[in-house]
Formats: C-alpha cells, sequence, structure tokens
C-alpha cells in the first residue's frame, strides 16, 4: 500500500457526515443583509443628516445611494464567490461588481458636473475616512472570519473584496449621516479611500485566509 | 454504500494513469461517478470516500507529472492536495462538476509548492552571488577569483563541498540534494549555509 493510499484511508477515516457550504447568492444574502441591519442601527443611534427629507428630492443623490448600494451588494457577492475554491464555477465573477461600480461612477460624475455653483468643502477631511474604517471594523472582521471557513483559492481578491465591502458599507453610513455635498470632498475622503482598503484587503487576504 | 457496483466505470472507458509507471493502469472513474461519489461521502460514506480519494489522486498524478519533475515532489503535492480536498469538502455541494473543483484546489496547491520552490532557490542563489561578487569587475581578476573560489570549495570538508556542487554546478534544489545525499533537507541547508560562511571568511579581503 503506497503513501496515497494510507493517506487516502487516514481521511477517510475520519470523515463524518459534512454539512454542505450554502450557495453564494444566499451567503451573498446574508452577509448583505447582516451589514444593512448593523447600518439601520448606527443610523438610530447616529441619526440621519438633517436635511434627509430634502434629499429624497435629489435625484443626483438618490443615483448616488443607490448605486453605491448596488456597490455593496456586488462585492458581498464577490467575496461570496472568491469563498469558494472554483468561485463556484461561475464564468465572470467579477462582472457584477464592475457594473456596479460603473454605474456608480457615472453617477458621481453625472453629480459633479451639475454641482454647480459647487458646494463648499467642509472644514474637515481625513476625519471622514477614519469615521468609514470605524464603521467598517466589525463587518469586516465578521467577513474575514467568515471566510476562514471558505477554502479560497484567491485569498488576495477574497480578502480585497471583503473590505471593500465592508468599507462600501460605512461610506453609505456616512453619506446618509454627514450634511456635507462637496462632490470633491467625498470623492477624496470617502470613496478612494475604498479603493484603498481593497488594497489592504488584498494584503490582509493574503495573511488571514491561508489555509 | 459501498465504492463498488453502480458508481464504477469500465476499465475499457477508464482513463489509463500512473503515467511513466507502465505496471500500474489504473480505471479512472469518469466525471458522473465523481460526482456521485462525493455525494455519498459528504453524508459520511467512508468507503466511498477513501475510492474518491484514490481516484483523484490517480486523476491529478498525470496533471503535476507534466508540471513537475521530481517523484517524491509530486506525491508530497498529492498528498497536500488530498488533505487541502479534505479540509474543503464542505464547498462542494454535488450539484456541480466534480472535476474543476478538484483542479483549482490542485492548481493553488502547484502554485504555493512552486512559489515555496523558486523562494528557496532564490535564497540560494542570493547566497551565491554575494560569494560571487567578492570578485573583481576585471575579466581577468573575475576568473582567477573565479578559480579561486573552487580552490577554496575544494577545501571545504568532503560534505559541504559536494553540497556545494550538486546545487550549484548541477542546479539540484535543497529537497534533491538531500535525496542524493540521503540526509535531511534542513541538514543540506545548514551545511550550504556553514559553507557560505567558511567562504565568505576566507574569499573576503
Amino acid at each position: 500500500m503506497d503513501r496515497i493510499d494510507e493517506l487516502a484511508d487516514a481521511l477517510a477515516n475520519e470523515a463524518t457526515p459534512v454539512s454542505r457550504a450554502p450557495r453564494p447568492l444566499w451567503l451573498a444574502s446574508l452577509w448583505f443583509g447582516a451589514v444593512a441591519l448593523y447600518l439601520l442601527l448606527a443610523l438610530l443611534l447616529a441619526g440621519l443628516r438633517p436635511d434627509w427629507a430634502l434629499k429624497l428630492g435629489d435625484l443626483h443623490f438618490l443615483a448616488e445611494l443607490a448605486t453605491l448600494t448596488a456597490v455593496l451588494a456586488a462585492s458581498s457577492y464577490s467575496a461570496a464567490l472568491l469563498a469558494y475554491p472554483d468561485l463556484h464555477q461561475q464564468r465572470r465573477p467579477a462582472l457584477p461588481l464592475l457594473l456596479a461600480a460603473g454605474l456608480f461612477l457615472v453617477a458621481l460624475s453625472l453629480s459633479w458636473l451639475d454641482d454647480s455653483p459647487p458646494a463648499p468643502l467642509p472644514l474637515h477631511s481625513i476625519e471622514c475616512s477614519l469615521l468609514i474604517a470605524f464603521f467598517a471594523l466589525l463587518p469586516a472582521l465578521g467577513l474575514m472570519l467568515a471566510l476562514r471557513r471558505f477554502a479560497s483559492t484567491h485569498p488576495g481578491l477574497a480578502g480585497g473584496a471583503s473590505l471593500l465591502f465592508a468599507f462600501t458599507g460605512g461610506a453609505l453610513w456616512l453619506r446618509l449621516f454627514e450634511l456635507n455635498d462637496s462632490i470633491p470632498h467625498v470623492l477624496l475622503w470617502h470613496y478612494l479611500p475604498l479603493l484603498a482598503a481593497g488594497l489592504l484587503g488584498v494584503w490582509l487576504g493574503r495573511l488571514l485566509l491561508k489555509w | 454504500m459501498s465504492s463498488g457496483g453502480g458508481l464504477w466505470s469500465d476499465a475499457g472507458r477508464g482513463a489509463a494513469v500512473f503515467a511513466g509507471d507502465r505496471r500500474k493502469v489504473t480505471p479512472v472513474a469518469n466525471e458522473t461517478d465523481f460526482e456521485a461519489l462525493m455525494r455519498q461521502s459528504l453524508i459520511g460514506d467512508r468507503s466511498a470516500y477513501a475510492e474518491l480519494l484514490r481516484q483523484s489522486a490517480r486523476l491529478l498524478r498525470p496533471f503535476l507529472e507534466r508540471r513537475l519533475q521530481d517523484r517524491s515532489s509530486i506525491d508530497d503535492l498529492l498528498q497536500e492536495i488530498l488533505i487541502s480536498l479534505h479540509k474543503a469538502r464542505h464547498t462542494y455541494d454535488g450539484n456541480r462538476p466534480y472535476k474543476p473543483w478538484l483542479y483549482a484546489i490542485a492548481r493553488f496547491r502547484l502554485k504555493d509548492h512552486l512559489r515555496a520552490l523558486y523562494a528557496d532557490r532564490l535564497a540560494d542563489a542570493d547566497d551565491w552571488q554575494e560569494l560571487e561578487a567578492l570578485s573583481a569587475p576585471d575579466v581577468t581578476e573575475s576568473l582567477f577569483e573565479y578559480e579561486s573560489l573552487h580552490r577554496e570549495i575544494g577545501r571545504l570538508p568532503e560534505k559541504q563541498a559536494e553540497i556545494l556542487r550538486l546545487m550549484y554546478r548541477e542546479g539540484f534544489t535543497a529537497r534533491e540534494t538531500a535525496e542524493q545525499l540521503g540526509m535531511s533537507e534542513s541538514a543540506v541547508k545548514v551545511a550550504a549555509h556553514r559553507a557560505y560562511k567558511k567562504l565568505r571568511e576566507r574569499m573576503e579581503p
């Protein structure tokens, strides 16, 4: 009996019935729902921006929120696919995220073009990025722990998608919380950090999602 | 459910495996069989699981043999892949083809293996380059230094000289060198490191 046969027998002897991992769409919905609840809780505690009723009539703002929500959902789905060794055999796993990000950039560009006269720049700057990071800590930690229970063969990308997901939740919360309409400010201090978070996630994923 | 009976394809339809070892020609179960075996395994059928692991190893061996030369590396990697399969088996739901799932794990482990192998060679190469850097920029002097380097290697204890010869003249990895000399890989690395140290001390001006 060779080493492979011995190993096969040893592994088979310790095999017990296994509960199968949920499907990616279900997994993504679960994560999305959890972050939505967390967002709701944060808004209940911190409150909505004072002009929220007025902003409900601002199409640009609504489009920005809708497309940002799409990025949140798509990054959750991407992270879920990346949790499986074979990406659940989806042909274009990055397509939903690329589409959502494209729509978001279009919505933001239209807001910027229409921002005339430009809304005043707020006095603060990096505080917004720090608030987003603070919001994202818990979901990022939860998602990394959840991903460790799977078997990603793309740990860097899985980490990147999960941090993008967590930080997008933070960015969404801050847009609903902060009284601020300066597009250059939100671009620089709210949305560019999402890219940095994604890159940090790639590094963390390679470190933490080894199996 | 046992591993026999309807789960297996007949030998005529099965692919020949163990490329390079013509004495053993074993049928590999077809795709449907793999999925059926995996579904049985997931509900706790141990004999189906053992057969699944064996058949997966047989399926993967030619894949690895096309990419790696060293037979013991192939065996080690096959074992790592089987352990990974075992850890990840909950991510297979039985409703999608089994082979792409298995090959995704195999490629992942192969990449890990190659990364470690090249990192190892690179580290050794760094040591060697450090020694070679001791030679002067002038061609005549370089040749002289090259000759003196080889003379110094000749003055090393026999085992250390042999290790350097195998690793740098023949291009063997630490593991391959260890196999050639009947030593452990870590003993080879330690001996090579000591040899570099001695050479550096003797050759530094």
